[in-house]
C-alpha cells in the first residue's frame, strides 16, 4: 500500500508541474501576443499584477466579478457530472437576472429588504432552473442534444431580456437609455463588512460548499456520478436515469440563476443590455478548465474574473484593447485544457503479473 | 497464384523448425508477459498452445505476427534469423494471423476482401481472376467458400475459413488462428478441423491458441502450455496426456470437478422466470425473438445454446426487464414486470451478468466499493447519503462468500484487467440473494480455476432455491452444468433438450439448423 501511495504522490506531484507548466506557457504566449502589439510583456505582467492582487480595491472589484462565474461555472459542473454540456450558463443567469428584476418591480416596497432578497434570490433559482430544465426536457423527449439547446436558448434569453427592458418594463423616468429603474437600495444585497464586496460573494462560496457536499457525499451526486460514467449501467442497475439527468440540469440552472440575481442585486441594480459581461461563456471556461471540481472551479472562476479586471489596465496603460484577455484566457483554456496530451507515452499495463494471479481453490 | 503452381515445402526434417523463438522476453511496465520463452513450430503440423487467460499467449503470437516487440530473444524463421517488426514484415515471410475478431468488411464480397489482403498489381481489379484464383485455392486447400458472396450473408464459420483462406492466399505457410473455436458450433468445428488436416497435408504450419483440451487432443500434433509468461510444456505429444495433468501444466494445480450428483429441481417451489409468448426487436429493429415460451423453476438451472446472434442477447434483456416487448408477458418469482423496465425486475428479485460488462455494468471512474453499493442503493442508504462502512463490511462478506478475489475496494474499476472487473460483476450477481440469475457468457476472460468456481457458484445459487439461466458459447459447459437445454436458432425456440438426453452433436444440429 505504502507504495501505490509513493506511486500516487508522484503521479500528484508531476501532474501539478504539468499543470504549471500549462499555464506558465499560456504566459509566454500571450507574452508573444502582446509583443506583435508593440507593448513591453514585462511591463504588461508587471501592470496587470500591480493592478489586480496588489490592490484591495481590484480585489475587491475581482470577487464581485467572480461571484457571478462562479455560480455559473458550477451551474455547468452539476449537469457535467451526469455526462451533460450545459452551454447555458449565459441564458440562465440572463433569465435570473430577469426573474429577480421582474420581482423588484412587481413588489417594490411591500417587502423588508431581507425578504425581497430572499425572495428575488428564489425566482431566480426558479427562472434559471426551468431555463436549463426546458433543455433536459427536450433531450429527454425528442432526443435533442442539450448542448445546441441551451446555447440556442441563450439567444432567446437576450431577445426576452431586451424585449423587457425596451417595452414594458422600461423605466419611464429614465435618461431614455432602455433599462429599468434602479432597486431599492434596501433590497440590494449588503457589503461585506467594510469591503466592497457584496454578499453575493459568500453565497457563491455557499452554494460551492454545498454543491461539493452534495456530490461528494448524497446518494443524489453518487447517482449523478453513476449516470454520468455509464449511463447504461445506471439503467442496468435500475436507476431513474431521466429523472436524474433532468435534476442535474434544473440544479445547474438554478444555479445560474441565482448568479445572475447575484450580478443584478450586487452590481448592477437595474436590467440594461448586455449586463451580463458574457459570464455564462467565461463560467464555462472556468468549469472546463476545473474539470468540473467544485472548489476548483470556483478558483477557476477567480482566476479569470482576476484576468478580466486585470485587462482593463491593459487598455490604461499599454494601450491593448481590453478584449486582449479574451486571448489570454483563450491560451489558459487551451494549455490547461491540452496538457494531458505531453504526457510521455508509458506502455497501458493489462496482464496481471504471475506472482499476484489469483489463488482460488475451494 | 504462383503458391498454387509451385510445389509447396516438403515437410522438412525433424528438428529444422520451420519457426523457432529463443529466449524471448517482453515487458509491459513492470509486467513480464513472456520471459525467456522457447518455442518452434515444425513445417507440416499442427501445434496447439494451451494457456489460461493472460498466460502470455496472444502477447507470444503477436511477438510472431509483428504487433508487439521483444525486448530480447531471437527469432529464426525457415532457418534464418529474422526481425519482424510489423505484420507486413510478418506476411511477407509467410507468417499469417487470423484474429478472434475477424477481420473482414461486412459489406464486401467474399473475393472483395480477399484482394484487400493481396498486392495490388496495376490499379483495375480483375475480379474474374480473381474469383477463379479464390475458387481455384479454396479448392485447393478444401476451404468451400463462394468468391461472389458478400461477407455478412454468411455464417461465423463460414467467415473464418474466407479469413484463413485469405492468410493462405497472401502466401503464408505459417497460419496462426488465435481461439477460432470459441464461436462455432460443434459440427463448425469439425469441418474447421477437416480443413486444418488439408493445410497440414499440404505441408502447412498451423498454430492454434485454446483453452478446450479435448480440442487440443483431437487436432494437435505437439502442445505446448504457457502459464505466467513461461513455458511450462513445450512440444509434447497431446495424447500422453490427460485433462487433469494439460489442466494442472495451464493453472499450476489441479481444478476439482464439479459435483457429479445435484439434488433434483425442487418441484412445486414455485418459478423464478417465466416467458409467456414473448417477442422482441432487437437493436436494428428486426423480431429477435419470436414467440418464445420457457418456464425456469426456484432451484433450476437452464443453459441457453446458440450460435452467436441468433437472439441470446435480446433473450437475457427480456428476462431483466431491459428491452421492452412486441408481445407476450415476462414474470420474475411471480411478478409480472408489466413494461417497469430494469427496476421491476430487480425489485422482483431478478440479477444479472452482462455479456459485456465495460459496457453495461460498470462504471470505469467509480472504486469497487461504489460497485457494490451501486447494486443496492435502498439498502445501504444512511439519510441522504450512503454508509459507506455499511458497503465495505457487506462487500467483504460477499467476498467472502464467493472466494472469487475480488480486487481491493478502493481500485478504481478502470484500472482494472477485464477478467478482474469480470469478477467484481460475478461477486456482486452470485454473493447476492436473488430468486433469478441470469448470466451471458459468465466465464468470459476468466482463468480455469475462476471458471470453475463461478460455475460451482452458479450450482450454489442453484441449490439455495434460485432460477439460474446461463447463455454460453461453450456446449460442453451448458452440458455440464444445466437440467435443461434451450436452443436458440434465429430467435426462436429450436428446442429445450435435457443433456442426460443428448450430445453436443445433437444440440449442434439445432443450433445450426433450427426446429427440426
Amino acid at each position: 500500500m505504502s507504495r501505490l501511495a509513493a506511486i500516487d504522490r508522484a503521479k500528484l506531484a508531476r501532474g501539478a508541474g504539468r499543470l504549471a507548466l500549462a499555464y506558465a506557457g499560456a504566459l509566454v504566449l500571450f507574452g508573444a501576443f502582446v509583443m506583435t502589439k508593440g507593448a513591453n510583456p514585462v511591463d504588461v505582467y508587471r501592470e496587470m499584477w500591480r493592478s489586480t492582487v496588489m490592490n484591495t480595491t481590484s480585489i475587491g472589484q475581482v470577487l464581485v466579478k467572480a461571484s457571478p462565474l462562479i455560480l455559473a461555472g458550477l451551474a455547468v459542473a452539476v449537469p457535467a457530472k451526469a455526462g451533460l454540456v450545459n452551454v447555458g450558463g449565459e441564458g440562465q443567469v440572463i433569465m435570473g437576472a430577469v426573474a429577480a428584476g421582474g420581482v423588484a418591480l412587481a413588489l417594490d416596497g411591500t417587502l423588508p429588504g431581507g425578504v425581497m432578497v430572499v425572495v428575488m434570490m428564489l425566482a431566480a433559482a426558479a427562472a434559471g432552473g426551468l431555463w436549463a430544465g426546458l433543455a433536459a426536457v427536450l433531450r429527454l423527449t425528442v432526443r435533442v442534444n442539450e448542448a445546441i439547446t441551451t446555447l440556442l436558448l441563450n439567444y432567446v434569453a437576450i431577445d426576452l431580456l431586451l424585449y423587457l427592458i425596451y417595452q414594458p418594463w422600461k423605466d419611464k423616468h429614465g435618461s431614455g437609455q432602455p433599462a429599468t429603474r434602479q432597486l431599492a437600495v434596501a433590497a440590494r444585497l449588503p457589503l461585506l463588512g467594510t469591503s466592497k464586496v457584496h454578499a453575493g460573494f459568500l453565497i457563491a462560496v455557499v452554494a460551492t460548499a454545498v454543491i461539493f457536499g452534495l456530490l461528494r457525499w448524497t446518494s443524489w451526486g453518487f447517482r449523478l456520478r453513476v449516470v454520468g460514467g455509464n449511463a447504461e449501467a445506471a439503467r442496468r442497475a435500475g436507476l431513474p436515469v431521466s429523472a436524474l439527468l433532468l435534476s442535474a440540469m434544473v440544479v445547474g440552472g438554478a444555479l445560474a440563476g441565482l448568479g445572475g440575481m447575484v450580478h443584478f442585486a450586487g452590481a448592477e441594480f437595474k436590467l440594461r443590455p448586455g449586463m451580463t459581461l458574457n459570464f455564462g461563456y467565461i463560467a464555462f471556461l472556468a468549469a472546463w478548465l476545473a474539470r468540473h471540481e467544485p472548489v476548483k472551479v470556483a478558483g477557476a472562476a477567480v482566476l479569470l474574473a482576476l484576468i478580466a479586471i486585470g485587462g482593463d489596465s491593459l487598455q490604461l496603460d499599454s494601450g491593448l484593447p481590453a478584449a486582449a484577455v479574451n486571448v489570454l484566457m483563450g491560451l489558459v483554456l487551451v494549455a490547461v485544457m491540452g496538457r494531458g496530451q505531453f504526457r510521455a507515452k508509458a506502455p497501458k499495463v493489462m496482464a496481471v503479473p504471475a506472482a499476484q494471479a489469483p489463488a482460488v481453490v475451494s | 497464384m504462383s503458391l498454387l503452381t509451385e510445389p509447396v515445402t516438403a515437410p522438412t526434417i525433424e528438428g529444422e523448425p520451420l519457426l523457432a523463438v529463443r529466449d524471448l522476453t517482453v515487458r509491459f511496465g513492470e509486467v513480464v508477459a513472456n520471459d525467456s520463452v522457447n518455442f518452434e513450430v515444425r513445417a507440416g503440423e499442427v501445434h496447439a498452445l494451451l494457456g489460461e487467460n493472460g498466460a502470455g499467449k496472444s502477447t507470444l503470437m503477436k511477438l510472431i505476427y509483428g504487433v508487439n516487440k521483444p525486448d530480447s530473444g531471437e527469432l529464426h524463421f525457415a532457418g534464418a534469423p529474422v526481425r519482424i517488426d510489423s505484420p507486413a514484415t510478418a506476411r511477407k515471410l509467410g507468417i499469417g494471423m487470423v484474429f478472434q475478431d475477424l477481420r473482414l468488411v461486412p459489406a464486401l464480397t467474399v473475393a472483395e476482401n480477399v484482394a484487400l489482403a493481396l498486392p495490388l498489381k496495376g490499379i483495375r481489379l480483375d475480379r474474374a481472376k480473381l474469383a477463379r484464383d479464390i475458387a481455384e485455392a479454396a479448392d485447393h486447400f478444401g476451404l468451400a467458400c463462394d468468391p461472389s458472396a458478400l461477407v455478412r450473408h454468411l455464417s461465423i464459420g463460414e467467415r473464418q475459413r474466407v479469413e484463413i483462406l485469405k492468410v493462405l492466399m497472401a502466401g503464408a505457410k505459417l497460419v496462426i488462428l488465435d481461439e477460432p473455436t470459441s464461436v462455432l458450433a460443434p459440427q463448425e468445428v469439425d469441418a474447421l478441423f477437416a480443413g486444418l488436416r488439408q493445410l497440414r497435408a499440404r505441408g502447412l504450419s498451423v498454430v492454434i491458441i485454446t483453452h478446450k483440451l479435448h480440442e487440443a487432443r483431437e487436432i494437435a500434433d505437439r502442445v505446448s502450455v504457457l502459464r505466467g509468461g513461461r513455458m511450462v510444456m513445450v512440444g509434447a505429444d497431446p495424447t500422453a496426456y490427460d485433462d487433469r495433468a494439460l489442466i494442472e501444466a495451464m493453472v499450476g494445480r489441479t481444478v476439482p470437478a464439479l459435483p457429479a450428483s445435484r439434488p433434483a429441481p425442487r418441484s412445486g417451489a414455485g418459478t423464478a422466470l417465466e416467458l409467456h409468448g414473448v417477442s422482441s426487436r432487437g437493436d436494428g429493429g428486426h423480431l429477435a425473438l419470436h414467440d418464445v415460451n420457457l418456464t425456469i423453476a426456484s432451484g433450476e438451472l437452464v443453459g441457453v445454446a446458440g450460435v452467436s446472434g441468433n437472439g441470446q442477447l435480446e433473450l437475457y434483456e427480456v428476462a431483466l426487464g431491459l428491452r421492452s416487448l412486441e408481445a407476450g408477458r415476462v414474470i420474475v418469482a411471480g411478478t409480472d414486470l408489466a413494461g417497469g423496465g430494469p427496476r421491476a425486475a430487480i425489485e422482483a428479485g431478478g440479477v444479472g451478468i452482462p455479456e459485456d460488462p465495460v459496457a453495461d455494468a460498470v462504471v470505469p471512474g467509480l472504486s469497487v466499493a461504489e460497485h457494490m453499493a451501486l447494486a443496492d442503493l435502498k439498502g445501504v442508504r444512511k439519510g441522504l447519503g450512503i454508509d459507506w462502512a455499511k458497503v465495505r463490511s457487506r462487500m467483504a462478506a460477499l467476498d467472502e462468500r464467493t472466494g472469487l478475489r475480488m480486487a481491493p475496494q478502493a481500485r478504481r474499476v478502470a484500472e482494472l484487467s477485464g477478467g478482474n472487473i469480470q469478477r467484481v460483476i460475478l461477486t456482486r450477481a452470485l454473493g447476492s440473494d436473488a430468486k433469478l440469475v441470469v448470466a451471458a457468457y459468465p466465464s468470459r476472460g476468466l482463468d480455469v480455476a475462476t471458471t470453475r468456481r463461478t460455475q460451482e457458484l452458479l450450482l450454489e445459487r442453484r441449490a439455495a432455491g434460485a432460477g439460474v439461466l446461463v447463455i454460453s458459447e461453450d456446449v460442453d459447459e451448458l452440458l455440464e452444468l444445466s437440467d435443461r437445454i434451450l436452443v436458440l436458432h434465429a430467435g426462436r425456440v429450436a428446442g429445450i433438450v435435457r443433456p442426460a438426453e443428448t450430445d453436443r452433436y445433437a444440440i449442434g444440429e439445432l443450433m445450426l439448423k433450427g426446429a427440426p
